[in-house]
């Protein structure tokens, strides 16, 4: 049953090919949606607190090591479950989309499905690392092939930083195995290193997942990358992939160097935290609708990660409901700008005006965006940000207020560009109101966030026991002095 | 039905309504839409009257957990005590009457089924600020409001103008929010829960000393409240809020959502008495913004913005009145303040719909016999505010003011100031308007009516209100039976505390301080009507105006000052960071790193230049340096 979660995906990844160009596009929502319902029949029959639930666990190049180590627990789950969500959605919001090869596009998008799947069950790490390199492949054709025609710099810059940045989570992993019989995550975690040693190969660590989430000052091929990408490949980044690199800092990062945490975690916090900040800023004076929100998920993400480093339970379990949050809402933001762009042939806000009149449809469930990304209440942000902005002020009160200022800043930023480009009088043509399939994504994405903002509970049944696990393992090991 | 089944009701009614017509508004007739707005605030405050005479004691009511962990909970939990009911009858009550007003109001306006369901939402938003049992529910509606609110002001869209206005109120709310949250994070840190009975056990049967902690987390709650409740310095919304529809200036900037910092304090009373430090802090700043806020007034001629400022200087008053323990006095005021503003700034709709969208005072003149129920109700309210005898914002400020007479002369000096400013603006307003002769176009004067039933029902209503509101806290001096109701009703919320002593004078002194209040009400009714009303003199242009009237048009220039000081160094951070630092140092840095190993490999290069003659001379170079590295080694 679990060996689904590969099958499927690739499965879907070939078949597409050979499907006639007519059906591709149903076919393609047909798959996602059928990951979708596998993963739920998964989370039916997990029990929270039995803890990791690993399906395959065998010895495979004893040589070297690796193993065949999957498995999942209500993190892993969270992270499947919001993949396969976004998938079907990403697969709908491109119906209305003239793509020059749309069985190129499916299958790339499946691909990219596998190699997150990959990533968020892998409990071996040179198979964390393999799917987590897997995922560059598809996401970079995807830009490439149906990007903007300026791509190439940016996409370049991208692939080489990300790809410099995992080559050194690649040979911190192999100076981990050193100290231990396998790459299986329990045994990494079984080392005890000294302090000076862990700080090295955590750094090795900590670089691959701060380029990618991106954690300030490593986020410069963002902007440019979020903006050149075509909406597809933005989704998926933003959505997913870097949720890949947060999840990282959690069931890798944290458990296998407890003792380097001492001296790291302070350190990763402020840079979080200044990313909460500079984002914002940044975010105020954008032109650019897709480069507005590239900053200002630079500004959601710093804050998920600094929540993540506080090691502490009520905030790690905070900063997971909260990466299902941003997911779903940066899917919904970049759609809006899409929406835009297609219509008119613009994003540039200077250019914009007066669409709510236009599209009142529209208008609405972009405000509901708007709405839930600044995090009001009735919306999963709400719970998510009280959470994380708690654990941090109880780290270091002169942090958590800093990183409170999100409250401001995102209001500012976020109905910035509301206001210009919906609100005053009607600068553009015609806008012709929301498609049902653009309708679909949003009113999905809505009706989730509110749900999870009323009943966080539901998220947090998963997580909880998880999160209880993960922590303990870092307390146990003992410190060499 | 018992009052924990009627109270999750009176909280859902408003909700149901936004659904109906969020959903299918938009096909239905404007009467039906307004009917089934208006229909379910009706009934949810026949609801809240009925909670109001089952309530004998504070019941709570579980809805459902959020979130459960093991260091804290958030409950979805309601209270129902006389504090929380007492709220819950002036949101629904002044709630259902400004619902019913716009009907009549908003009878033309595209957006009429959009409007409605804001209305309601904010409602329901309102109900939750105020019947939540904790702070966290308390937070939830607080920022719920505070959406409400920023669509409501921006509802005319179509005007940039609206939209900045909605944006800024939202942005200042949000400053204080940020106070608040952090409030509550102290809160549970300090006593692992959020919840009022909880709290309130565990702080006043509290043996250490917790002064230097609630002085803290009084001051979050403060600074909350300055957000909500527009005090200096988070007060410059709430004049632009006006650009909103003038119903939601009567709900919502009002009667209720700006009175919700009053009711934090009030919740949080016992805190607030630990902390006298938060205490002083507090009066001193509704002081400065009550008198600020009146002086600003006394220059504008757009008939909201006078009224907002005197919303403002108001709840600058009601936080004297907190910050000296008189919370009671403070619900009082509260209450006939919701009532004659509501009936002023209800009334001012009904002046700008009978003058074709028309604000400015210097345009109108001479109405009182155009729209007579509209100037008679207009009337009593400003009555009621200026404090004239008998009608209920006499009795209601009197009991602050004679507070502050126990509290200190210079208090009460302070006070009777800021009532008197407020008794001439507000007169100046009435005859500048009322008064006079129509200075208006031809066609203003044409169209000139008044409303229908469903506008002037509402004004009659709350006049009547306005006038009888007195009653419901007398002062002792005559009529000893009836007197004081509303201080026995709150007594349960506000004697958490033993300490919580603070007496207006009674007897002879009570009745001197009135006197004094009526005869200086008297006094400037008289004045005004000399010189505006008699004179028929209109306000001079803004541009003519010197020295502190040229201060009181312009607003004091906090908007400037604000401009200056926190807008502009913002956006350029934002631009200058974006260009210098983004795109010149971090960005160079980057393709730096990539260039530098570009580099290094030119250099190497420049060494395979695939000439024999040099390839021998290096080799030639290295073996010399080997052997004179070796030669070093050995004898050294």
């Amino acid at each position: 049953m679990e060996l689904l979660l590969f099958i499927l995906p690739v499965f879907f990844a070939l078949s597409v090919l050979v499907m006639p160009q007519s059906v591709v596009r149903t076919y393609g929502l047909v798959g996602g949606l059928a990951t979708l319902a596998l993963t739920i029949v998964l989370m039916a029959n997990y029990n929270p607190a039995a803890g990791m639930h690993s399906f395959v666990s065998q010895e495979w190049i004893p040589a070297y090591g690796i193993t065949l180590n999957f498995g999942y627990d209500g993190i892993s789950l969270m992270m499947l479950l919001l993949t396969t969500v976004l998938v079907p959605l990403i697969l709908l919001s491109n119906f209305g989309r003239e793509l020059s090869s749309n069985r190129l596009f499916t299958s790339m998008v499946f691909l990219m499905q596998f190699g997150l799947i990959g990533v968020f069950i892998s409990l071996d790490g040179i198979w964390f690392y393999i799917f987590w390199e897997i995922t560059l492949i598809p996401i970079f054709l995807i830009a490439y092939w149906f990007g903007e025609p300026e791509r190439k710099a940016a996409l370049m810059k991208f692939f080489i930083y990300t790809f410099f940045g995992s080559l050194f989570m690649l040979a911190s992993l192999i100076g981990l195995k050193s100290f231990a019989p396998s790459f299986a995550i329990e045994d990494l975690k079984a080392v005890t290193l000294a302090p000076e040693v862990a700080v090295w190969l955590l750094g090795g660590f900590f670089l691959a997942f701060a380029i990618k989430v991106p954690i300030f000052p490593f986020h410069t091929w963002q902007p440019a990358t979020y903006s050149k990408a075509p909406m597809a490949g933005t989704m998926l980044l933003s959505g997913i992939m870097l949720k890949m690199a947060l999840y990282g800092m959690l069931r890798w990062m944290l458990p296998l160097f407890p003792e380097a945490l001492d001296c790291v975690t302070y350190p990763i916090i402020v840079l979080g935290t200044i990313g909460v900040v500079y984002g914002a800023i940044l975010a105020i004076k954008q032109d650019d609708m897709k480069r507005l929100f590239a900053f200002a998920s630079i500004s959601h993400v710093g804050l998920i990660a600094a929540g993540i480093m506080t090691a502490d339970k009520d905030t790690l379990s905070g900063s997971v409901l909260q990466m299902l949050n941003h997911g779903l809402i940066a899917v919904g933001l970049f759609l809006a700008a899409d929406v835009i762009e297609r219509r008119l042939g613009t994003r540039s806000l200077r250019e914009l005006g007066g669409i709510a009149k236009q599209a009142p449809k529209f208008a609405f469930w972009f405000a509901a965006l708007a709405f839930a990304s600044v995090s009001v209440p009735f919306t999963s942000g709400f719970v998510g940000e009280f959470l994380l902005l708690k654990g941090l002020f109880s780290f270091d009160s002169v942090i958590g207020i800093v990183a409170g200022s999100t409250l401001i800043l995102g209001a500012v930023y976020t109905f910035r560009a509301y206001q210009l480009s919906m609100y005053g009088p009607v600068k553009t043509s015609a806008f012709a109101d929301l498609s049902l399939s653009e309708l679909i994504v949003f009113a999905v994405i809505i009706i989730a966030v509110v749900f999870l903002g009323v009943y966080p509970k539901a998220v947090m049944d998963f997580v909880e026991p998880s999160v209880t696990d993960l922590l303990a393992s870092i307390k146990q090991t003992p410190i060499v002095p | 039905m018992s009052v924990a089944q009627l109270v999750p009701l009176i909280i859902l009614l408003p909700l149901i309504g936004a659904l109906i017509n969020g959903t299918v508004g938009k096909n239905l007739p404007k009467a039906v839409v307004g009917a089934i707005a208006t229909g379910v605030m009706a009934l949810s405050f026949g609801l809240a009257l009925m909670v109001f005479s089952q309530l004998d004691k504070a019941v709570e009511i579980d809805l459902f957990t959020m979130l459960d962990t093991e260091t804290f909970s958030l409950h979805a939990r309601l209270l129902a005590d006389n504090l929380s009911v007492w709220m819950t009858l002036i949101v629904t009550g002044v709630g259902t009457l400004i619902h019913l007003f716009s009907m009549g109001y908003m009878k033309h306006d595209a957006g009429y089924y959009k409007f409605f369901v804001y209305l309601n939402l904010f409602i329901f938003a309102m109900l939750i600020l105020v019947l939540g049992s904790n702070y966290f529910m308390l937070f939830f509606g607080w920022e719920g409001v505070g959406i409400c609110s920023y669509l409501l002001i921006g509802f005319w869209y179509g005007d940039f103008k609206n939209t900045v206005a909605a944006r800024k109120a939202f942005i200042m709310n949000r400053i204080g929010d940020l106070g608040l949250l952090i409030g509550l994070f102290l809160l549970l840190f300090n006593f692992g829960t959020l919840e009022y009975s909880e709290l309130s056990a565990a702080i006043i049967g509290s043996k250490v000393d917790l002064s230097t902690v609630l002085c803290g987390i009084t001051l979050c709650l403060f600074i909350g409240a300055t957000g909500k409740s527009a005090q200096i310095p988070l007060f410059t919304w709430l004049p632009d809020a006006m650009a909103g529809p003038t119903p939601v200036s009567a709900l919502i900037h009002a009667a209720t959502m700006v009175t919700a910092g009053i009711f934090l304090v009030v919740r949080s009373n016992y805190m607030f008495e630990l902390a006298p430090m938060t205490q002083d802090i507090m009066l001193y700043i509704g002081l400065a913004t009550s008198i600020v806020a009146a002086f600003i007034a006394m220059r504008q001629n757009d008939i909201k913005k006078v009224l907002a400022y005197s919303t403002v200087s108001q709840l600058g008053m009601l936080f004297v009145a907190l910050g000296m323990g008189a919370y009671t006095a403070a619900m009082f005021h509260v209450t006939t303040h919701a009532f004659f503003k509501a009936l002023l700034f209800l009334g001012s709709g009904s002046v700008i719909h009978a003058m074709s969208d028309e604000q400015d005072i210097r345009q109108m003149g001479g109405l009182r016999k155009k729209i007579p129920v509209t100037h008679l109700t207009f009337l009593i309210g400003t009555l009621a505010i200026s404090g004239f005898p008998l009608l209920s914002g006499f009795y209601s400020k009197d009991e602050i003011i004679a507070h502050a007479f126990t509290h200190g002369t210079w208090l009460y000096v302070a006070l009777m100031a800021s009532a008197a400013l407020t008794a001439i603006y507000m007169f100046r307003l009435y005859f500048v308007t009322f008064h006079g002769s129509f200075r208006g176009t031809h066609e203003q004067e044409h169209h000139l009516h008044e409303g229908p039933a469903s506008m002037t029902l509402p004004l009659i209503v709350l006049a009547i209100l306005s006038v009888f509101g007195g009653v419901l806290n007398l002062p002792g001096v005559w009529l000893h039976n009836m007197a004081h109701w509303m201080s026995h009703h709150f007594e349960h919320n506000v004697a958490g505390l033993n300490l919580i002593k603070h007496t207006a004078p009674e007897g002879n002194m009570a009745l001197t301080l009135m006197i004094a209040a009526s005869v200086m009400s008297l006094a400037i009714l008289v004045v005004c009507y000399l010189v505006y009303g008699k004179k028929n003199s209109v306000p001079v242009a803004d541009a003519q105006l010197k020295g502190w009237e040229k201060l009181s048009a312009n607003k004091l220039y906090f908007d400037e000052l604000y401009n200056f000081l926190f807008v502009r160094p913002t956006e350029w951070l934002s631009e200058k960071g974006s260009r210098y630092f983004e795109g010149m140092f971090l960005h160079r840095s980057v393709v730096g790193v990539g260039q530098l190993i570009g580099k290094s490999g030119d250099l190497v290069r420049k060494w395979q230049t695939g000439r024999t003659d040099s390839y021998i001379l290096w080799m030639v170079l290295g073996l010399i340096g080997l052997v004179v590295y070796f030669l070093i080694y050995k004898y050294y």
